[in-house]
């Protein structure tokens, strides 16, 4: 079953008088389950074509499915609701909240869904041991090196059980050996939560995690590449 | 909720700087704020003490043809109207519940003439029953030197200030009859010429009066010198004499004129309003001489209300405890309809002294609102920069499915807990303060800040109504502070924290 279905997607941004293409008419589905990871130059799209899946941004024309909801036409409130419940983000720079610590970020979403807080504490502790940061539930992030953040963030997206991870460049503030780790991880969560997985990357080390690849360039998906 | 102020709390620990400032500021408004109101709140009861309960009451009757309100700091040369309809006047007031008291009073100028000088001094005559003076102000002065005038007694009270004033113009230091010379009491220049004082135990004064009727001078034996429990620059114009005197003085109708000489249908006459004047003046009504008017007997006054009879200037009025002015303003003048006389709040009657009240109040109340806009204005400028400090953060929060009412929740837990630990210690603050001052004895001789002081020294009160005031203030400016940095923090988008990044 396709989770994501987008056909003409266009999105321009305005600078000053000229008008910049970013995405000239996509057309992407993305099954249930998917390891999907979506390559291309800086500047070809790729962020702008999950921000707008993530319902970050917005398609200035075009249709974009998440799960049954075709969030061109929805308000401020009910895609906050989709991003709440349906997608999780890794972002690049891990973005976690610098006063909680490593439970609490975990568990911030869930608590924003109004969980109780044993029912939110139980399952964090559950993501925090899939991750291997037990030890470390009590530390703030400042106190952790990147990949270690990275982790947190990656619990933090996944304890709601969402339909969707986006992550924007996930290794690219790290070494290599611990972005392998993180790419691992984000297998593992695939293969044990069922969850669909949305990466973008630049690098062609990280290609060989994927299990789909889409190539975009210029703002248009090329030819997907056949896998290895 | 528990979320909301676990973040917010935690913020202010992390960005201990900007707390700090936000925090000084709502300290400092918040103790500024409540000894302001400390301080609006004993003038007012100052003013209720000094004014109200000891000079003039809440309201004063004038004679409808009195063209200005203002009747006891009035233009030198401008006389108050007469009131001959007391008797009329005082059924209605005895029959109204919200009035506690009133006092009937003779208010004029009179020229104070002395043989050794052509030039003439003034004072300002109150005239009453000296008896009734008391029960309506039993605590506006005590009497320094002399006595208290016995009920029905010839009597003149000189001020103290009126005494140092006569000092200065005629170089004649007054004393009670059979008194002697306080050295305490003496002003500085008295004390010096010590040797050669020239001493007086009685002043001749003549009423002033733009009406048509005789004014006569009369010598008034001084019986005492009083001293005003406070702003005694001001009431201290004022010498106190028996009613009767006044009369005289003022070549009014006395009470003996009226029980001895009017004619039964005359009487009535006189108490209709807008009577022909000329017949009132006509043969024998004519007040004769006052040195060869029957010396009324002490026993003669003691008869009950017999200076009832005869002209006054004014009715001060005491309302009630907690009666409304307005309401009680509107209700008298109504009652009052055809009686001749109007009725006007004491700072309308009292001139620029209400005038000075209410500004010296307006400023104090304008000086709050301003601390109020200052902090009001800081905050906002650095809760904003704060919003904008932490767009990345506040912008995963919106991505991960934080909605807008959680961000605006968030920065409104950071300054209500920021005003409820400072604000909430600079209310603390203000009320120990507010409880210290008094004991400073902060005194003042001048007038207007005694206004302000609320009496002889600066006495600060705080009910738990002021409290109440302070912290509903402070509730107001935490939520106008925080409206604009929430608007702003609202705005953020996601991708403006993804854009940042």
């Amino acid at each position: 079953m396709d989770i994501i279905e987008i056909k003409g997607l266009r999105k321009d941004y305005p600078l000053g008088d000229t008008i910049v293409p970013a995405l000239r008419g996509v057309d992407l589905t993305v099954a249930e389950g998917d390891f999907m990871s979506i390559i291309g130059p800086s500047g070809s799209g790729k962020t702008t074509l999950l921000n707008v899946i993530g319902c970050i941004d917005f398609a200035t024309a075009g249709s974009v499915k998440v799960g049954e909801h075709e969030i061109t036409s929805l308000t401020d409130r009910q895609i906050t609701e989709i991003r709440l419940n349906k997608i999780g983000f890794i972002f690049q720079t891990f973005n976690l909240i610098p006063v909680l610590n490593v439970i609490e970020n975990i568990e911030f979403p869930l608590l924003l869904m109004k969980k109780s807080a044993a029912e939110a504490r139980k399952r964090a502790d559950k993501l925090i041991e899939e991750v291997g940061l037990k030890e470390y539930a009590v530390h703030r992030p400042a106190e952790l090196p990147g990949g270690q953040r990275q982790r947190v963030a990656i619990a933090r997206a996944l304890v709601t059980n969402p339909d969707i991870i986006l992550a924007d460049e996930p290794t690219a503030n790290l070494d290599s050996v611990t972005g392998a780790s993180i790419l691992e991880l984000m297998r593992r969560m695939n293969e044990i939560e069922k969850t669909t997985f949305i990466f973008s990357t630049h690098d062609a080390n990280v290609l060989k995690y994927a299990r789909r690849i889409v190539k975009i360039k210029d703002g248009l998906i090329e030819k997907e590449p056949a896998l290895a | 909720m528990k979320l909301i102020f676990t973040i917010a709390w935690r913020n202010i620990l992390r960005h201990k700087g900007k707390s700090l400032v936000i925090g000084v500021i709502l300290f400092t408004g918040a103790f500024l704020m409540t000894v302001g109101n400390g301080v609006i709140s004993g003038m007012a009861a100052g003013i209720e003490k000094h004014i109200v309960n000891g000079f003039m009451g809440d309201l004063v009757l004038i004679s409808e043809a009195q063209k200005s309100d203002n009747i006891l700091l009035n233009l030198m040369g401008s006389s108050i109207e007469p009131v001959t309809t007391y008797k009329q006047i005082k059924e209605v007031l005895a029959a109204q519940p919200y009035v506690k008291r009133f006092l009937p009073v003779g208010k004029n100028l009179a020229m104070v003439l002395d043989e050794s000088t052509s030039a003439p001094g003034y004072a300002y005559l109150l005239g009453v029953d000296f008896a009734e003076y008391r029960k309506m102000f039993p605590e506006s002065f005590t009497v320094i030197e002399g006595s208290y005038p016995a009920p029905g007694q010839r009597a003149l009270l000189i001020p103290t200030f009126a005494r140092d004033e006569f000092y200065d113009f005629y170089n004649i230091w007054f004393l009670p009859e059979g008194g002697q010379v306080v050295k305490e009491n003496l002003k500085k220049e008295a004390l010096a010429n010590f040797a050669t004082l020239n001493l007086s135990t009685n002043v001749v004064m003549m009423g002033m009066t733009s009406g048509i009727n005789t004014t006569t001078d009369i010598r008034f034996p001084v019986t005492g010198i009083n001293k005003f429990g406070a702003l005694n620059q001001i009431f201290g114009h004022f010498c106190l004499v028996d009613i009767e005197s006044y009369r005289e003085c003022l070549g009014y109708f006395t009470a003996a004129d009226m029980a001895a000489q009017v004619p039964k249908e005359e009487k009535e006459l006189l108490g209709l309003e807008g009577g022909d004047l000329d017949s009132l003046f006509g043969g024998e009504m004519m007040v004769s001489d006052v040195k060869k008017a029957p010396k009324l007997k002490a026993a003669a006054l003691n008869e009950p209300k017999l200076s009832e009879d005869g002209v006054y200037n004014a009715v001060f009025i005491k309302l009630n405890d907690g009666e409304d002015y307005g309401a009680s303003l509107k209700k008298l003048n109504k009652a009052l309809a055809g009686t001749g006389v109007r009725a006007v709040t004491w700072n309308k009657a009292s001139g620029p002294m209400g005038g000075m009240a209410l500004i010296i109040k307006s400023a104090l109340f304008i000086f709050v609102m301003l601390l109020f806009c200052v902090a009001v204005i800081i905050i906002v400028n650095t809760l904003t920069m704060s919003a904008l400090e932490r767009s990345s953060e506040i912008g995963m929060m919106r991505a991960v499915g934080a909605h807008k009412t959680f961000i605006a929740g968030m920065f409104l837990g950071e300054t209500a807990i920021l005003s409820s630990v400072f604000g909430g210690a600079g209310i603390l603050s203000g009320i120990v303060a507010v409880r210290l001052i008094p004991l400073l004895r902060i005194t003042t001789q001048n007038d207007m800040l005694q206004l302000l002081y609320g009496g002889n020294f600066f006495n600060p009160l705080l009910s738990l109504g002021d409290v109440g005031l302070t912290a509903v203030q402070l509730l107001f400016v935490t939520v106008v502070a925080a409206l604009y940095p929430m608007r702003v923090a609202v705005q953020i988008t996601p991708l403006d924290a993804i854009s940042r990044d």
